[in-house]
C-alpha cells in the first residue's frame, strides 16, 4: 500500500519532511500545518493532480520548456536551435498602417483608370467577392481615378504617387509586394490575421514568435518593443489593442512591450522618493524569492515570466532613459527626420526611436500608426496621412543605410488589407471613398534579405485582383521569418495537440523571388 | 594492246559489280554526298532564312542522339563479335544504319544552322566535326569487308577509335552550344576547377563591370552573343566586344542608356519580337536593368570600381568559407549566454556558420582586455559586435588575430584609425562599421583598397565623404 502524507493513518510513520516535495512546501508545513491549512490544500492538491493527469506529463514539459530561460539541451542561437541558418536579418522593424492605405492612390499606378472615371466598374471583375456594409447597399459601383497624379523615380523608374515625395527618394532600396493579399475584409479579423496569422484572437504574433524563437540581443531592453502613435482626432482611428503583441499561448514574457507615446515612455519607471536603487534591488530579490517558492510550489511557469518581467523592468530603469535621451543626436539626424521627431509620440518620433532600438539590439519593433481607414474622404485625409508618415519612414530606411543598420536590418511596411478602386460613396471630380478591399495591397520591405529595386506580383487594370505572383499575407509572413534565418514549417509550438506556426494551418511559401 | 584489254576488262568488272549494288544503296550514297557538301554551296551567312528550315531544324537536337547512341554500341558488338559470329553480322548493320541516320543529323543540323542564321566558332566546329564523322564512318564501312576477310588489320579498329574521338569532341561542341560553354565548369569542385578550366584573367578584376555588369552579360546574353553565335554579329563576352557592338552598330552609347541599343531591346514589351533575351530565354530582371543603365549613364568604363548612385546586393556566388567546428566549447559558450556579460552566440544551428561575439549588454564596460579573452575562440568568431565599446586602437590589434572575422561593428567607439591598416590582413572582411568615430580619411585610405571589404560605413566621422543628395555614407570601394 502506498503511504500519502494526507492519510492521517500512516503520520506516525512517515513525515512530509522525508518526503521528495519543494523544500517551500516543507517549510510551510513546518511553520502553518493546521486543520484549516490541511483542508484548504487538499482541494488545491486534488486540483492540481487531476490537471497534470488530463494534460499528461508531456504537455506540461512543453510548456516549462516556452517558460524561457532555463538551459535545455539544444543547440544553436538559444535552447530551440535556432536560426536554422544563417540570416540575412538579425533584427526588424515593422511600420505598421493600421486602417488600410489605398494602394491605388500610392502605389499601384493604374492609368488606363482616367479613362474609366464614374463608369461602372464590371461585374466580371469583382467576380464573388463579398462586400462590406459599408457598400453592398451601393446600386452601382464606380470606378475613381487617382486624385494625384504619378510619377517615375530613381533607377528602377518606379511609379509613386505625388503624394509620397520621400518615399520616392528611396524606391531604388525598396521591395514593392502589389500582390499582397488576405482573407478577411474588416479590420479586427484582417489586422490579427496579418499580425498573428490567425483570425481569431489567442495566438502569438510575429514580434512574440521571434522573441520566442530568436531570444534577446540585449538583456537591458524588451525583445520587442511596440511603439504607438498619437492618434489624430480628425482621423477614422481603428482601434488596435494589445491582442496584436499578445504572446498568445507562449509564455507572456514574449508579449511586446509598449512604450507609451505620451508622458513617460514607461510608467513607475523612477524610483519613488525615498527608495533608492540598492532598496530597489534588495525588494527585488526578496519578491523573486517568493516568487521561486510559489514557483517550486504550482510550477506555473507564468511565474517564470513575472520574474522576468520584474528583472527587466529593473534594467530598463536605466536603459530606458539612455533609449529616450536624444539630446547627442547630432544635427543630421533632426535634418532628416525633421523638426517633428523631437516630440514624442509622432510617427518621426517614433521612427527615430526605432532605429536607436535596433542600433541597442532590439529584435522587433512594430511602430503603429492609425487612422487609415479612409473611407469616403480620400481626398481629404490621405494628403494629411501621407504627410504624418511619409518622411519618416523615408528617414528612418536612409539612417539605417547610412549607419551601415540596414544591412542587418529588415524593414517593413504594411497594413492590413487594400482599398477598392470603386468610390464608396459618392464620386465627383473632388472626392471620393474608397472601401476594404482584401483580394490585393501594396507592401514593402527593405535591408537584409530582400533584393532592393523589386516589384513583385501585378494586379489586373483596376487593382482589384492579382494576376501574378500572388503574395497571401501568410508568405508575407513566411517571406520574413526566412530574412530571420528561420525555416517557417519548422518553427513550431505544440499547443492544443497541435504543432502551431505563425504560417499553418494553410501552407505558405517563402516568396523566392524578393530575396537576394 | 594487252595493257589496254586489262584496263577495259577491269572496268567490265568493275561495272558488272556496280550493277550488282541495288540503286536504292547508289542513290542514298549521292543524297549523302551532296548532303555533306551542302555548307559548299550554301555557306552560312549569319542570317535567318524560310521559317520551314528552321522548323525542320530544330529536330536535329531530336535525331542527333541516335547515332551517338548507335556509334558508342557499335565497338562493344564488334567485340563481341569475336565471341561469337552473330554479333558480327550485327555489327555490320549498325555501322550501316549509324552513318544513314548521322548523315540525316547532319541535314537537320545544317538546316538548323543555315535557318536561325547561327554562326560563330562552336557552330562551325560542330559542323565540321559533324561531317568528319561522317566520313571517317564512311571509310570504317569500305575497310570493315577486308577486315573481315583478313581479319588481323589494325586499321578498322584504329578508325573506330578515331570517329569516337571525333563523336566526343563533336558532341561536346553541340553540348557547349545548347548549354552555354561553361555549363560543365561552373560547379566544378574549385580545386579541379583551377586545373582545367582556369578563369580569363580581367585586366581589372575588381571594376564595376568585371564584378556586376560582366556576371548579367554571361548568364543571359553569351548564349547567343559569345564565341559559340554571334546573332546579329554581336558579341558581348568581353568588354571590348561589347563596345563595337554588331550589325546593327553600337550597342553600348556611353552616357546616353535611352539611345543603346542593348538597354533599348531588353526594355521592349516581353511580347515585341525584338524582345531580348529572344527565344524564353530568362529575362534581365528589373535590377539588372538599373544597374546597367547607371552603369552606361556613368561613362560606361571597363575599369571604374563604383558607380554612384547604384546599390548592388552582394554576389552570392562568393560563400564565405566554413569555419571550425566550436561545439567542443559549447559548455563555456553555454555559461557565458547564462550569465550577464558578453556572449559567445551561434550564427545558426549549423556550426560551419561561426560565432557572433556580442556586447550590446555591457557596451559600456566591455574594454580591450575584456577581448583579448576571446582570443581563444578568434577561430570561429565570423562577427564582432563592438559598438559603442570602449574598445580603441589596441582592441583592433587583438582583433587582426581572428582570422575569420566577416563582419565588425566599432561604431560608436573611440577608435582613431591609428591601426586599422592591419584589418587588411583579415581576408573575409567584408563589412565594417565606423560610424560615429573620429577616423579620418587618411586613416582609412588602405581600407579603401581592400576590393574585399565592400561594405564600409563611416557616417558622422572626419572620413565622410561629401554628402551628395540624398546619400549615405555607404561606398563600394
Amino acid at each position: 500500500m502506498k503511504h500519502h502524507p494526507l492519510c492521517s493513518d500512516c503520520e506516525d510513520k512517515i513525515t512530509p519532511m522525508d518526503l521528495p516535495i519543494p523544500d517551500g512546501l516543507k517549510a510551510e508545513w513546518a511553520v502553518s500545518e493546521s486543520r484549516r491549512q490541511f483542508l484548504g490544500r487538499c482541494g488545491k492538491v486534488l486540483g492540481w493532480a487531476s490537471l497534470a493527469t488530463l494534460f499528461g506529463e508531456a504537455s506540461v514539459r512543453h510548456v516549462a520548456r516556452a517558460a524561457g530561460p532555463e538551459p535545455q539541451a539544444g543547440f544553436g542561437g538559444n535552447t530551440l536551435g535556432l536560426p536554422h541558418f544563417a540570416p540575412k536579418a538579425k533584427r526588424a522593424i515593422y511600420l505598421f498602417m493600421s486602417g488600410a492605405p489605398p494602394q491605388v492612390d500610392l502605389f499601384d499606378y493604374k492609368p488606363n483608370l482616367v479613362l474609366q472615371f464614374d463608369k461602372d466598374m464590371p461585374a466580371s471583375v469583382r467576380g464573388n467577392q463579398q462586400l462590406t456594409g459599408m457598400t453592398s447597399g451601393q446600386a452601382r459601383f464606380p470606378v475613381a481615378p487617382s486624385h494625384w497624379p504619378f510619377s517615375r523615380h530613381g533607377q528602377t523608374g518606379t511609379w509613386i504617387s505625388d503624394l509620397l515625395p520621400y518615399t520616392a527618394r528611396m524606391v531604388d532600396d525598396l521591395t514593392f509586394i502589389k500582390s499582397t493579399n488576405t482573407d478577411a475584409i474588416n479590420h479586427e479579423p484582417a489586422i490579427m490575421l496579418i499580425n498573428t496569422g490567425n483570425m481569431n484572437a489567442g495566438k502569438p504574433c510575429l514580434g512574440a514568435w521571434l522573441a520566442y524563437g530568436l531570444g534577446s540581443m540585449n538583456d537591458n531592453l524588451p525583445t520587442f518593443v511596440v511603439l504607438q502613435t498619437k492618434t489624430n482626432p480628425k482621423e477614422n482611428n481603428q482601434p488596435v489593442s494589445s491582442r496584436l503583441w499578445s504572446s498568445g499561448f507562449l509564455s507572456s514574457e514574449f508579449s511586446g512591450v509598449g512604450l507609451r507615446s505620451v508622458g513617460d515612455p514607461v510608467l513607475y519607471l523612477e524610483d519613488p522618493p525615498g527608495v533608492d536603487r540598492d532598496t530597489r534591488r534588495e525588494m527585488l530579490d526578496a519578491v523573486e524569492e517568493i516568487n521561486r517558492q510559489t514557483l517550486a510550489e504550482v510550477g506555473d511557469p507564468e511565474t517564470n515570466s513575472r520574474i522576468a518581467q520584474y528583472e527587466m523592468a529593473f534594467r530598463m530603469q536605466s536603459s530606458v532613459p539612455d533609449l529616450t535621451d536624444l539630446s547627442k543626436e547630432p544635427a543630421s539626424t533632426w535634418e532628416l527626420y525633421g523638426p517633428e521627431a523631437k516630440e514624442p509620440g509622432t510617427f518621426a518620433y517614433n521612427c527615430l526611436l526605432a532605429r536607436r532600438l535596433a542600433e541597442r539590439g532590439v529584435r522587433f519593433t512594430q511602430v503603429y500608426k492609425r487612422g487609415w481607414d479612409v473611407h469616403d474622404n480620400v481626398v481629404g485625409m490621405l494628403p494629411v496621412l501621407c504627410q504624418e508618415t511619409d518622411r519618416g519612414c523615408y528617414a528612418l530606411v536612409t539612417d539605417l543605410k547610412r549607419r551601415g543598420l540596414l544591412d542587418d536590418t529588415l524593414v517593413i511596411w504594411a497594413g492590413e488589407f487594400g482599398r477598392t478602386v470603386y468610390s464608396q460613396g459618392g464620386l465627383s471630380q473632388e472626392n471620393y471613398g474608397r472601401d476594404h478591399h482584401p483580394r490585393c495591397f501594396t507592401t514593402w520591405m527593405t535591408g537584409g534579405g530582400v533584393r532592393p529595386g523589386v516589384a513583385y506580383g501585378e494586379t489586373d487594370d483596376y487593382s482589384y485582383n492579382v494576376v501574378k505572383d500572388p503574395v497571401h499575407v501568410r508568405d508575407f509572413n513566411a517571406t520574413i521569418l526566412h530574412c530571420l534565418g528561420i525555416d517557417h514549417n519548422k518553427f513550431a509550438y505544440r499547443f492544443q495537440g497541435l504543432d502551431q506556426k505563425l504560417t499553418s494551418p494553410v501552407p505558405a511559401f517563402v516568396v523566392q523571388g524578393i530575396l537576394v | 594492246m594487252r595493257a589496254a584489254a586489262t584496263v577495259a576488262r577491269a572496268a567490265e568488272d568493275a561495272l558488272r559489280r556496280a550493277r550488282r549494288i541495288p540503286r536504292v544503296w547508289i542513290g542514298a550514297g549521292c543524297v549523302g554526298i551532296f548532303i555533306l557538301l551542302l555548307p559548299l554551296f550554301f555557306p552560312l551567312d549569319g542570317k535567318s532564312h524560310a521559317d520551314w528550315l528552321q522548323f525542320l531544324g530544330r529536330f536535329h537536337p531530336l535525331v542527333v542522339h541516335l547515332p551517338i547512341g548507335l556509334i558508342v554500341v557499335l565497338p562493344l558488338v564488334e567485340f563481341a563479335g569475336t565471341r561469337r559470329q552473330s554479333f558480327r553480322e550485327a555489327a555490320g548493320f549498325l555501322l550501316q544504319i549509324s552513318l544513314g541516320t548521322c548523315v540525316v543529323s547532319i541535314f537537320f543540323g545544317f538546316l538548323l544552322a543555315y535557318g536561325s542564321g547561327e554562326i560563330g566558332t562552336t557552330v562551325t566546329r560542330h559542323m565540321r566535326g559533324g561531317i568528319l564523322l561522317a566520313i571517317e564512318m564512311l571509310l570504317c564501312l569500305a575497310v570493315r569487308s577486308s577486315w573481315l576477310r583478313a581479319g588481323r588489320s589494325r586499321l578498322y579498329a584504329t578508325l573506330l577509335t578515331v570517329v569516337l574521338v571525333t563523336l566526343a569532341w563533336t558532341a561536346h561542341q553541340g553540348g557547349s552550344l545548347t548549354h552555354g560553354s561553361d555549363y560543365l565548369t561552373r560547379y566544378m569542385p574549385a580545386p579541379l576547377k583551377r586545373v582545367l578550366a582556369p578563369s580569363a584573367v580581367s585586366s581589372h578584376p575588381n571594376s564595376f563591370f568585371a564584378r556586376h555588369i560582366y556576371p548579367v552579360l554571361d548568364t543571359k546574353c553569351v548564349a547567343c552573343h559569345g564565341t559559340n553565335k554571334e546573332k546579329g554579329g554581336l558579341r558581348v563576352d568581353s568588354y571590348e566586344s561589347l563596345m563595337i557592338g554588331g550589325k546593327d552598330g553600337i550597342v553600348i552609347a556611353p552616357r546616353n542608356p535611352e539611345r543603346s541599343l542593348l538597354l533599348q531591346k531588353v526594355t521592349l514589351p516581353p511580347t515585341d519580337p525584338h524582345f531580348m533575351p529572344a527565344e524564353g530565354r530568362t529575362p534581365l530582371t528589373l535590377e539588372e536593368i538599373a544597374r546597367i543603365r547607371a552603369w552606361v549613364r556613368e561613362g560606361a568604363s571597363p575599369d571604374a570600381a563604383s558607380v554612384p548612385g547604384i546599390f548592388v546586393a552582394e554576389d552570392q556566388e562568393q560563400a564565405p568559407p566554413p569555419v571550425g567546428d566550436y561545439r567542443e566549447f559549447m559548455v563555456e559558450i553555454r555559461q557565458m549566454q547564462q550569465s550577464p556579460g558578453a556572449k559567445l552566440v551561434p550564427v545558426s544551428a549549423n556550426p560551419s556558420d561561426g560565432l557572433i561575439l556580442r556586447t550590446a549588454d555591457i557596451a559600456g564596460t566591455f574594454d580591450d582586455a575584456q577581448l583579448t579573452k576571446f582570443q581563444r575562440f578568434a577561430p570561429f568568431i565570423v562577427e564582432a559586435e563592438l559598438a559603442r565599446t570602449e574598445v580603441t586602437d589596441a582592441g583592433v590589434e587583438t582583433l587582426v588575430q581572428f582570422k575569420n572575422l566577416r563582419a565588425l561593428h566599432l561604431d560608436g567607439t573611440a577608435v582613431s584609425g591609428r591601426t586599422l591598416g592591419k584589418l587588411s590582413s583579415l581576408s573575409q572582411l567584408t563589412f565594417l562599421n565606423l560610424s560615429g568615430t573620429k577616423v579620418t580619411s587618411d586613416a582609412v585610405a588602405p581600407l579603401k583598397l581592400d576590393a574585399n571589404l565592400r561594405h564600409l560605413y563611416l557616417f558622422n566621422t572626419p572620413a565622410e565623404p561629401a554628402p551628395t543628395a540624398d546619400s549615405g555614407a555607404r561606398s563600394n570601394p
